[in-house]
């Protein structure tokens, strides 16, 4: 079996714009769309260009646009497409060559929001205690990836690269929610701001194509109650 | 570029607990953290079943020591055992005060879990994806220092290395193609392992033995390089991996007949279903259950999936609910990758592999020969896993070593004043910027790199298997020479300097090149069967203590074959013993 | 050197989802005109006159169109914000999360029984 694969090429060094590559590649019922760009690597044109590592889903650096959607390419098969397929860089990025785009703008909304435990030390031989349903709060919103497939689903920060987006949302959320954590006060200033939770519509796009199931959506929103609470606290704290 | 104290090669769990380490022992100290991918996407995140630490009452230092030497068939250096052992608890504690979500019994308390060839519950683990948590909970703790300074992206291609002496790295900028010499005190090397020489592996692309190839050339020995662990459970085609958790939980192995054929195999008496028992049956080592697997294919009692040869993994007796709470990521795995729903069907698996022990060999301390240049986790060779591996230690020994590697890096870059030597970086920078110009000179038309790695991973799975023989070893030898000469006219088909993918794989291939040369050349010459090098020569398969309870050590040489010498091994804590499993194993306790 | 695609006016064209998005957000449109249609009934009770013609615009093909159209527009956006409810504010018994059906169920069956007693109330006449 052969599928048709078109990539959006990029070579600033040789082409000033992008441009479309068609190639034929053979697949069976197991072939990945990562596969498919590996077998076009290997024998048909050794300049595409694109981030992977380990194929299983869990490090995050096949995301690409497939037909328009966000996907790992190691998780999306070729079979799932009865026409053919179109490859491009992730959506809403800035892309640098072929599917390479630059992941620093993720990088730095995530630094934005504290993502990591902040907390008083406690006794610094044990740990602390943490029932099932404390850890069942915050886990899911723990499992992201930090791929990229939400801000490339997400209309909002298309249009506002300075919004701090789902996948940055989603992890600031999990600290928050860490019975541990009593770091709270110091993210939420971040997420207050028309830049934090408030340039959410609630369009969801960025939960559907999640592959690890975090939906932030859910954390952006839930994380709007809460912002919603911490300004009303600081306002009669402010008044008073 | 500045000059840093301490500049770390890898960002991923070694490589991030040195990083803080070193800045949690000097707040104002300069630290740089090189990594040719972004952090999180290290192969630490795949890292599935767990940590091990002594954490039950019942447990204790001994016994946690007892498993990793027996387990390593008594090639460990035990001092380093006792070290580590000893360290453990306290590093897993760090991690929960980091936030680590790990998983929890009822009333709060950390949970531990079975795992292969441990006495006793001890493996800490978050579900069934632990490495993915602890290596995002180190990257995300990293962003707390701002003295840690990262490049990601940048592929370091050699050491800076002058007189006996560390001055830094040279680093390939991908984004840009630019080629930096940076300088630094102290140099850790973190890069991982080099799984991805063999065809059917576990491993993610990005490892290729980068570091341990670059320390090698710098005449650092890379020891005990003959011994490659083998994961049991990987998925057909693919190589992706079920974690031995699964076993832990209460899976089971069978044959075609639906046999549980370990009882064959010194592992039994075979344990009632939903029974596990610590180093019985599919708590075994897994050395000994990857040879199990290959005994069962020459019998012919395996089974077939899309023309691989598998047994099956039974999970069905755990229940949904059971599963889906201790197992998510291996439901979806086994969804994903070959449509198989391990709730009511049986998983197809077979070997494939995972782990190198050897590796860069440093001390106890993790110093490595050349002054100022360290060593840690899978790229090096502390001595913690001698012949064979024991599941959950290794992600442990990420933090252990980890932290001491930070710490005596960064005390050692603040009492020593290394010579800098500038005309020598910089004659190393021309060296590497002529070698890339030349291998990028133009479009391709002779020899590729991709058909000298086809070439590589098949002989390497061809003559340095689950069993190896004398000629299988030699012909294998022979093949990555003659690939090592053919590399010298290799030619990149792409030309360009940004993002130049092409090039690094191109690379990459070298460090492979060199790292398998190591290993075959040490599988050779230890004509013994020992943990996972098992030969099947006449007279070597079995253990031979007098003339092999040593380390190997491989040497490289320019313009030359690699030689080998042996080292001795530190025994003093424990003289070794037989390594029994299952009946057997507590009869020899028993004695 | 890089290139960054603008997002297009028509981004919601795209696909499916975004129009479903934009058909959610649109629910709001209908919805205003009943809001004004009703500001403008309170106010035209100030005379007897107004509120005759008020009737008589309220009787309008056209108008009861549109609101029909905003009755229908009310159940969709009620159908997706009871969906996406439970997300938002997730409500745990003890150690189980309630599931996301039993949440969507309770606000629909909250929903049918305000229209019943809205109907027990003032719908004598139907």
């Amino acid at each position: 079996m052969h599928k048709e694969i078109q990539i959006k090429r990029y070579l600033p060094e040789e082409h000033a714009e992008p441009f479309w590559q068609t190639f034929r590649v053979p697949y069976d019922e197991t072939t990945s769309v990562l596969g498919a760009l590996n077998y076009i690597k290997e024998e048909l044109d050794s300049t595409v260009s694109f981030r992977w590592s380990c194929r299983m889903a869990i490090c995050g650096s096949c995301g690409y646009m497939v037909n328009g959607i966000p996907k790992l390419g190691c998780k999306d098969f070729v079979r799932n497409y009865p026409a053919a397929l179109r490859i491009e860089p992730l959506a809403h990025f800035t892309v640098e060559r072929d599917l390479m785009v630059a992941m620093d703008e993720f990088l730095q909304h995530l630094e934005a929001v504290k993502p990591y435990l902040i907390a008083e030390p406690s006794e610094p031989h044990k740990p602390h205690r943490q029932t099932p349903a404390q850890l069942a709060k915050y886990k899911q919103f723990a499992n992201c990836i930090n791929c990229g497939l939400c801000y490339a689903a997400c209309p909002q920060f298309g249009l506002n690269p300075e919004f701090v987006g789902p996948g940055a949302i989603a992890l600031a959320h999990r600290y928050n929610l860490d019975s541990r954590d009593q770091g709270k006060a110091k993210r939420m200033p971040v997420l207050n701001t028309h830049d934090g939770v408030w340039s959410c519509t609630f369009v969801g796009f960025c939960s559907d194509v999640c592959p690890k199931g975090v939906d932030p959506a859910a954390a952006v929103n839930q994380g709007k109650v809460e912002s919603a609470k911490s300004m009303l606290i600081q306002m009669f704290r402010g008044g008073a | 570029m500045q000059q840093f104290e301490v500049l770390v090669v890898g960002g991923g769990g070694a490589g991030l607990r040195a990083a803080i380490a070193a800045a949690e022992t000097a707040p104002e100290g300069r630290i740089a953290l090189l990594s040719k991918v972004y952090p999180m996407r290290s192969h630490t995140v795949a890292a599935e079943g767990g940590a091990a630490a002594v954490t039950r009452a019942d447990d204790s230092y001994a016994a946690h020591f007892a498993d990793t030497v027996a387990g390593g068939d008594w090639l460990a250096e035990q001092g380093v055992v006792d070290y580590f052992v000893k360290q453990a608890y306290q590093e897993l504690v760090q991690m929960e005060h980091w936030g680590c979500p790990w998983s929890r019994q009822a009333n709060g308390d950390v949970q531990v879990r079975r795992f292969g060839g441990m006495k006793t519950e001890r493996t800490w683990f978050a579900a069934d994806k632990t490495g993915f948590h602890m290596l995002h909970t180190l990257f995300q703790t990293s962003l707390k220092h701002s003295n840690i300074q990262r490049f990601d992206e940048f592929f370091v291609v050699d050491l800076l290395v002058n007189d006996g002496e560390i001055n830094g790295v040279l680093a390939l900028e991908i984004s840009t193609g630019e080629l930096h010499a940076i300088q630094a005190k102290t140099v850790i090397m973190a890069t991982g392992g080099a799984g991805r020489v063999f065809r059917f592996n576990t491993n993610g692309g990005i490892v290729t033995g980068d570091g341990m190839a670059m320390a090698y050339r710098h005449g650092v020995a890379l020891r005990d390089m003959e011994f490659v662990q083998y994961h049991p459970t990987g998925l057909p085609g693919s190589g992706i991996l079920i974690t031995e958790a699964s076993r832990g939980e209460g899976g089971v192995l069978v044959n075609k007949d639906g046999y549980r054929y370990l009882q064959d195999y010194g592992l039994g008496p075979e344990t009632p279903l939903g029974k596990p028992e610590n180093k019985y049956m599919e708590l075994g080592p897994r050395d000994k259950l990857s040879q199990a697997f290959w005994q069962e294919q020459q019998r012919g009692r395996t089974g077939n999936y899309n023309g691989s040869d598998v047994v099956y993994l039974d999970l069905r007796h755990l229940g949904k609910d059971y599963l889906y709470e201790r197992l998510p990521f291996i439901c979806d795995l086994a969804k994903s990758y070959v449509n198989i729903d391990p709730v009511t069907q049986l998983i197809p698996i077979r070997p494939a592999v995972h782990y190198t022990m050897g590796g860069i060999e440093t001390n106890a301390q993790t110093a490595t020969s050349i002054r100022g240049l360290y060593a840690v986790g899978e790229c090096a060779s502390v001595g913690l896993h001698g012949a064979n591996r024991l599941g959950s230690n290794s992600l442990t020994e990420l933090l252990v070593f980890g932290r001491l590697a930070g710490e005596e890096a960064m005390r050692h870059a603040r009492t020593s004043a290394p010579e800098m030597d500038q005309t020598k970086s910089a004659q190393t920078l021309r060296q590497w910027q002529q070698k890339l110009q030349t291998l990028t000179a133009s479009k391709a038309s002779g020899v590729t790199w991709v058909q000298l790695k086809r070439e590589l991973v098949q002989t390497m799975e061809d003559g340095c298997g689950i069993y190896r023989t004398e000629s299988g070893l030699q012909a294998s030898l022979a093949k990555v020479r003659q690939l090592k000469q053919q590399y010298q006219q290799v030619q990149v088909g792409d030309t360009s300097r940004a993002y130049n993918t092409d090039l690094l794989q191109c690379l990459e291939l070298e460090f492979c090149l060199d790292v398998a040369e190591a290993i075959v050349l040490a599988s050779l010459e230890r004509r013994e069967s020992r943990g996972a090098h098992q030969r099947l020569d006449e007279g070597m398969t079995a253990r031979n203590d007098q003339d092999f309870l040593r380390h190997s050590q491989v040497f490289f040489q320019s313009q030359a074959d690699a030689t080998l010498t042996w080292q001795a091994v530190d025994t003093s804590l424990s003289t070794p013993g037989e390594r029994a499993y299952g009946a057997q194993g507590q009869q020899s306790e028993a004695r | 050197m890089a290139y960054k695609p603008n997002l297009q006016r028509t981004w919601w064209l795209q696909h499916r989802f975004f129009r479903a998005y934009m058909l959610r957000e649109a629910t709001v449109l209908p919805l205003v005109f009943l809001l004004c249609s009703l500001l403008a009934g309170v106010y035209s009770l100030t005379s007897a006159d107004a509120f005759i013609a008020w009737q008589g615009f309220m009787a309008k093909p056209w108008v009861i169109v549109i609101h029909t159209l905003a009755l229908l527009a009310s159940f969709y956006h009620a159908l997706t914000f009871f969906q996406l409810f439970p997300r938002v504010m997730p409500i745990r018994l003890g150690d189980k999360s309630v599931p996301a059906v039993v949440m969507i169920a309770a606000q629909w069956s909250g929903t049918l029984t305000v229209i019943a007693l809205f109907l027990w109330l003032f719908g004598g006449g139907l």
